[in-house]
């Protein structure tokens, strides 16, 4: 099991927001398929961990993904385009964006930690492949809180 | 239910086809359907099924996920393979499987044997058309439904009420991928797996449903279309298709049942 924690997050006023989302960014899809759960300020959360509102648990994603690469050398290297007038479809290794609405859960946390509150994500991972290796499966550029009023 | 579209100007109304639940067909339609996909089972050129299958993943790669393509570019397909199982057996339709009320796969693809024969639905041989086989590409398709207890199993109820629940296109692509990507890796084997997952064909079950999801979506919010700046790209299918092209299951001749009632109002 791979195991992320975020570095701590100031969260948003509870007056201030009606839906709150995690927008993990930039998402690697490039190996074996992995399931993430999510649990807000449990650090220590594992793949034991029970899924519950008591462990602050947030949610899950799922995400299909390749697999290993299996054309010649560089198939799996996505390309910058070749000019102004390249308009081949992205490649399908572009890292994407994957979110999942926490607005229970966060409203949960928000009233434990009071205003100025403080939140860590907690992410456990575990892939599938041949070797269930998944130490590294899920790799991301960013992880933003979003909240809309 | 029996639904007339409204095709080309000057043409005569064609009579749409309708795409049922699974455990819905009768035996004689069942029995047409698995005689559809062994006829292209057994076809090795454009017509066959290997051939479709390889537009997802190996060898060409051309499907769209976690992206706002991933509707219109999997109706496409569905709409292309289609026409070729009818080309096979005149008026079959591609099932769906509804991951969202159902706790297993149905028995129709995972019964070993149908009617004194193998169940083509069950298992396919992996045939990658014009490539050499590669060491460690799979041979045949599999599949291990539930064998990882982290990923939540079906029936998809909650995951499908929300994705119902989005009141623009990119929410609910997003929610239904989502639960389209839970679905895959629940399934296991090669149905976990981009490259290899289309050979099974589940996997068409699986999209109809998808499919299905977004058309019952789109017929509670008209006119809540992918953005307008993809409306004219072309999806990557052969041949090419716009995405505006993919909005109407009517103009691609089809419905899914379902149930209809009007009543004629007072004027």
């Amino acid at each position: 099991m791979q195991r992320w924690t975020s570095q701590a997050m100031a969260l948003p006023p509870r007056t201030s927001w009606q839906r709150a989302d995690l927008e993990f960014e930039g998402v690697e899809h490039d190996g074996a398929s992995f399931v993430m759960h999510i649990f807000l300020n449990n650090p220590d959360a594992d793949a034991a961990t029970p899924r519950t509102a008591e462990q602050r648990y947030a949610g899950y994603l799922t995400v299909f993904a390749h697999g290993d690469c299996w054309g010649d050398v560089g198939h799996c290297d996505i390309p910058e385009p070749v000019s102004a007038f390249d308009r081949r479809p992205p490649h399908p290794l572009v890292p994407f964006d994957a979110t999942l609405e926490i607005t229970e859960p966060l409203q949960a946390l928000s009233e434990t930690t009071g205003p100025e509150g403080t939140g860590e994500i907690t992410v456990t991972v575990l892939a599938f492949n041949e070797a269930d290796e998944t130490d590294g499966v899920l790799r991301f550029k960013e992880l933003t809180l979003l909240t809309y009023a | 239910m029996s639904i007339t579209a409204r095709p080309a100007p000057n043409a005569a109304p064609a009579r749409l086809k309708v795409r049922k639940n699974i455990d819905s067909l009768t035996a004689q339609e069942l029995a047409d359907f698995r005689r559809a996909v062994k006829q292209a089972l057994a076809l090795t050129d454009k017509r066959g099924f290997d051939y479709f299958a390889g537009w997802h993943g190996v060898p060409l790669g051309w499907c769209q996920h976690h992206d706002p393509l991933f509707l219109p570019w999997h109706r496409a397909y569905l709409y292309w393979l289609e026409l070729a199982l009818q080309s096979q057996v005149p008026g079959v339709t591609l099932p769906w499987w509804d991951w969202s009320k159902a706790s297993a796969i149905p028995s129709a693809y995972s019964s070993p044997q149908a009617n004194g024969a193998e169940n083509v639905l069950a298992k396919a041989r992996i045939n990658v058309l014009n490539t050499a086989h590669k060491p460690g590409w799979p041979t045949e398709t599999s599949r291990a439904p539930g064998h990882a207890p982290q990923v939540p199993g079906p029936p998809y109820q909650q995951e499908w009420a929300n994705a119902m629940k989005a009141t623009n296109y990119t929410d609910f692509s997003q929610r239904i991928w989502s639960v389209h990507d839970t679905v895959h890796v629940w399934m296991g084997g090669t149905m976990a797996q981009v490259d290899w997952a289309a050979y099974d064909p589940i996997f068409f079950a699986h999209h109809a449903n998808v499919d299905r999801a977004w058309r019952i979506w789109q017929t509670a919010h008209p006119g809540a279309n992918p953005p307008a700046g993809i409306l004219d790209e072309s999806l990557q299918t052969d041949p090419a298709m716009k995405v505006r092209a993919t909005l109407d299951v009517h103009q691609l001749g089809y419905e899914y049942a379902g149930t209809q009632s009007t009543v004629a109002g007072s004027a």
